[in-house]
């Protein structure tokens, strides 16, 4: 496929080096703003997104503050303002970090090289998604001038058409154009998956990551205009009274609880089916170890897209659906409990009789298994018809959702990124500097998220701003997690911006990987191959050996088997 | 209805346990490590499966770190160089369909575990004594059979309770933890919750329920707006004699206030349900302070009866084809009220017709659960606010 560069033909490559490589291929604003390279993209997705995490983080530093006293803590900061932070720090962190993170921003980067492309199949519908991105977080940002929203990120009516807060219509607006950028993001990905793979690359021999991010792309594709049509919806009551939502115009809220989670339940494997994807890449290439089970895991990840439609009802077991809708919905949620537990166990299995080396991905990759399973065993809790009416709606939800959202897909992201940043950057970060921002983050995660199970099954609902004060103890504590968490987070960008000016030069293949991208230099040229690059078994590590003078691994070619024949 | 009152009190004994250590901001949690106290007779079913999927979580937690430790320490690659073990397994499948098969067969007992247990939850008891509810922003207000209303819940103990929920504005949700009972209260729609509480709580005076220990909480747990975490009250659970009383005297407890009295005490009763919205010393709140001329969000506005009476308060959202700025343009003999009084009366009625400048149109109305008497109960303290303090007790002209 054609990966024109939209650059003026005078900023050329300087000649001077011997291998171009993407981030110096042509120079200035414009060759930034315009490219179509994929690695580009992915890149300003990538620096999007982490500044996004940095806003919502902040406002999750608020609530959590405002949380250390009952009542008022923070001065000058009411239960109205309150309000808008829980309800900033959600809309942002899952419209504009999580949902995008993996597929938009690491995904573009990675899914191309590892394939075997050069390109995505549309590199124009590639960028125009990364401009829709912004334009719909322009709109949430405008919301704040016309007085903020409060709805909380679910937009729940007819509090959100009848709410006297302003910026409802352009944060609903700037969703409504962020799903565009996420639908166009997946039909890139399924067309590229489809029809880009070069010789040799079958199905089967897809590293497992883009699995992941092609059942990913279809929930994407299938899900996201649903969302758009409601929030359109939502907008038409709001601005013209006509009722839809709101039972006081002959509308039915319940109504948009059922269309707002058919999308934002297939959301949640949006953001953790890709991380699934890095994990079983961290965790086989940090072993050395093929990984166990592929088939299995390849089409768990399918299964899961496949029932995430199925189980919206889930988040409504409370909200008068009737009782038998809501054991159907219970009985199909476990079923997705199936392929998650499938995956935990492959994953553990790959590391038996593997080669572990402990490096900073790998932290994050283990610090995601465990994560996970607090996430998904909890999920249990909710799935249970009976013990999710005690527990909906309070805190044990918010330290699910935290564990399974961050705790699992935002720190599969964090590790994806430094799995990769030696590809994207061609610089190494420091290895202990990097064990010590996991360790931050882990135990400032669990700190801040399993206190709140404790709070939860107590009684504590969620989106409080005043509480009781038999809860303070437990709110403390986590306060105090998260400011460790965001000790680590701030300590992580610090040495990884650090490396980028004094790092050592990465090598091609810094961990041992198989996969494509490792094959091509670090960071990869603007083709990303020079020639189609020899397809082997992504997952057999038993001709990969440290080579000194690399400074890295390196493959050997001819002992393997299956690039062999292709010579 | 004081004397009443104190009866039940003596006969509570956490109420003196109350009384004897006062400080509620050093309140514990009760219960377990993982649960409250279980207060209803459906709770248990539910603490079962709680605790039976927190034990198999226990065990699979374990088992799975166990394994990650073992085998990251076992397969620790020193330096550099891979060690690679070429009969490491790709697959294995009976390992893999075993793996597959007994979380299946797991949670499909955990499954039929909690669908029995919602069964019972989702069926209210024919024989059930049914209250009806309807939430509002930012409060309950409970209704019972004999006409009594209430803003906390007050309920016999040893026999199933149903209540007959709605909401007049958004959706919220009623939650008693302790009961382990969760519904949503949906606009348009009535929904039921149900559950039996046979350990009876004491009651404690109207004026403590908001703080005391006494009782179960009660929570919103769907999101309201700015109040929605005040709209939290309590449950008190009276044996069947002492429940009979409270709600003859909950429902007559107006009539036998005297006429002198009505203002000064049936006023700061009344004025309880509003003084969530509605301050006194004319701090900033929902909707506009009742009291104080100087201070306050809208300075200068004067005390409510002052500024009804004299009509120059800006109002915004007028009636339909009857324009006008200020309440004067509405206040009147041949305008849209006769007297100041009707304008207050239907005010309560039906809030949002005029509004006072600068508040939106927040108010839920109280038709049906503010009759003449108390709506006059409410002029007559507003006609003499000075005779009240900032949390509404009546301090008499002296002070």
């Amino acid at each position: 496929m054609s990966t024109i560069d939209a650059s003026t033909p005078t900023a050329v490559a300087p000649a001077a080096e011997p291998v171009d490589n993407y981030l110096t291929y042509t120079r200035g604003f414009l060759s930034w703003a315009l490219t179509l390279d994929h690695k580009r993209i992915g890149v300003m997705y990538m620096f999007s997104v982490l500044l996004s995490f940095l806003v919502g983080g902040i406002f999750a530093l608020l609530v959590r503050t405002e949380l250390l006293t009952p009542g008022p803590t923070i001065p000058g900061v009411d239960a109205n303002l309150y309000n808008q932070f829980f309800t900033l720090h959600g809309a942002i962190m899952v419209f504009l970090v999580i949902i995008p993170s993996i597929p938009a921003a690491l995904g573009n980067f990675v899914l191309p090289v590892m394939l075997g492309a050069k390109d995505v199949a549309f590199p124009r519908l590639n960028l125009g998604s990364y401009y829709l991105w912004i334009i719909g977080a322009i709109c949430a940002v405008a919301s704040l001038l016309y007085g903020g929203f409060d709805t909380g990120w679910t937009f729940y009516t007819p509090y959100s058409t009848t709410t006297s807060t302003g910026g409802v219509i352009p944060v609903v607006i700037g969703v409504f154009i962020l799903g565009f950028s996420s639908i166009f993001t997946g039909i890139n990905f399924v067309v590229t998956i489809h029809k880009l793979r070069p010789p040799g690359m079958t199905w089967f021999r897809m590293p497992l990551f883009l699995w992941a991010l092609y059942a990913t792309a279809l929930i994407q594709v299938l899900a996201t205009p649903v969302l758009g049509i409601t929030l359109l919806m939502l907008i038409v009551e709001r601005v013209a009274q006509i009722g839809l939502f709101d039972p006081a115009m002959g509308g039915d809220p319940v109504l948009f609880q059922h269309f707002f989670w058919f999308y934002s339940h297939p959301a949640v494997y949006i953001m953790i089916l890709p991380a699934m994807g890095i994990i079983s890449e961290i965790i086989s290439v940090h072993a050395h170890r093929h990984i166990f089970g592929y088939r299995f895991i390849a089409f768990s990840s399918v299964a899961i897209a496949i029932f995430s439609f199925l189980v919206w009802g889930h988040h409504m077991f409370t909200s008068g659906q009737s009782p038998l809708m809501n054991t159907l919905f219970s009985a199909i949620t476990f079923s997705v409990a199936i392929p998650s537990a499938i995956k935990v166990f492959n994953w553990l299995a790959t590391l038996y009789k593997g080669s572990i080396s402990l490096n900073t991905p790998m932290l994050y990759g283990l610090g995601f298994i465990f994560l996970f399973t607090i996430g998904g065993l909890t999920g249990l809790h909710l799935g249970t018809l009976n013990t999710d009416i005690h527990l909906h709606d309070t805190y044990f939800v918010v330290a699910h959702f935290h564990y399974v959202m961050m705790g699992s897909a935002l720190i599969a992201m964090i590790g994806g990124l430094h799995h990769w940043w030696p590809k994207m950057s061609g610089r190494m970060y420091n290895e202990s500097h990097g064990a010590i921002g996991f360790w931050l983050v882990f135990i400032g995660f669990n700190v801040t998220f399993f206190t709140q199970f404790m709070l939860g099954s107590h009684g504590m609902p969620r989106r409080y701003y005043d509480y009781q004060p038999e809860f303070q103890s437990y709110h403390v504590i986590s306060t105090i997690g998260s400011y460790i968490m965001a000790l680590g987070f701030f300590w992580t960008a610090y040495y990884l911006i650090a490396s980028l000016v004094s790092g050592r030069k990465a090598p091609s293949n810094p961990w041992g990987g198989r996969s494509l991208e490792w094959q091509c230099t670090s960071p990869p040229p603007h083709d990303n191959f020079k020639t189609t690059p020899s397809v082997g078994d992504c997952y057999d590590f038993s001709v990969v050996h440290w080579d000194e003078a690399e400074g890295g691994y390196v493959v050997d070619r001819d002992a393997d088997p299956e690039t062999r024949s292709a010579h | 209805m004081m004397h009443l009152l104190s009866k039940i009190a003596v006969t509570a004994p956490s109420l003196l346990a109350q009384t004897e250590a006062p400080a509620a901001e050093s309140r514990e949690l009760t219960g377990t490590f993982w649960l409250p106290e279980a207060a209803s007779t459906s709770a248990e079913a539910t603490d079962f499966a709680f605790m039976a999927i927190t034990w198999l979580s226990y065990v699979f937690f374990v088992g799975i770190v166990i394994a990650l430790v073992y085998f990251v320490l076992k397969y620790r690659q020193r330096g550099n160089q891979v060690v690679y073990q070429a009969d490491a397994p790709l697959h294995n499948t009976p390992l893999e369909v075993g793996w597959t098969v007994l979380p299946l067969l797991l949670v499909v007992a955990i499954f039929f575990m909690g669908f029995k247990g919602f069964l019972d939850l989702s069926t209210p008891p024919r024989n059930a004594y049914e209250i009806n509810v309807t939430a509002y922003q930012w409060g309950w207000s409970f209704k019972y059979p004999n006409g009594a209303t209430s803003s906390h819940l007050v309920v016999p103990a040893a026999q199933p309770v149903k209540l007959v929920m709605r909401s007049s504005d958004v959706l919220h949700s009623l939650y008693i933890p302790d009961f382990r009972v969760k519904k949503d209260v949906v606009p348009g729609r009535y929904s039921y919750l149900w559950f039996q509480c046979d350990e009876p709580t004491g009651i404690v005076p109207e004026d403590e329920m908001a703080t005391t220990a006494t009782g179960h909480h009660l929570f919103c747990t769907e999101y309201c707006g700015t109040d929605h975490s005040n709209m939290n009250r309590k449950v008190f659970v009276l044996a069947e004699a002492d429940f009979e009383q409270w709600e003859e005297e909950q429902a007559r407890w107006l009539d036998k206030v005297s006429d002198e009295e009505l203002y000064s005490f049936a006023g700061p009763r009344i004025y309880s349900k509003c003084a969530n919205c509605h301050s006194i010393d004319g701090s900033a709140n929902t909707g506009p302070s009742w009291g104080n001329p100087t201070s306050g969000s809208l300075a200068g506005l004067g005390e409510i009866w002052k500024r009804t009476v004299e009509g120059s308060t800006p109002v915004t959202g007028g009636t339909k084809g009857r324009p006008g700025t200020t309440l004067a343009d509405y206040i009147g003999s041949g305008k849209l009220y006769e007297t100041p009084e009707d304008y207050i009366r239907a005010s309560i009625y039906n809030p949002g017709e005029i509004l006072v400048g600068g508040f939106g149109p927040n108010m839920p109305h109280f038709r049906g659960q503010l009759g003449d008497r108390a709506i006059d109960a409410v002029i007559g303290m507003m006609k003499n606010l000075d005779q009240f303090d900032a949390a509404g007790k009546f301090v008499g002209t002296g002070g």
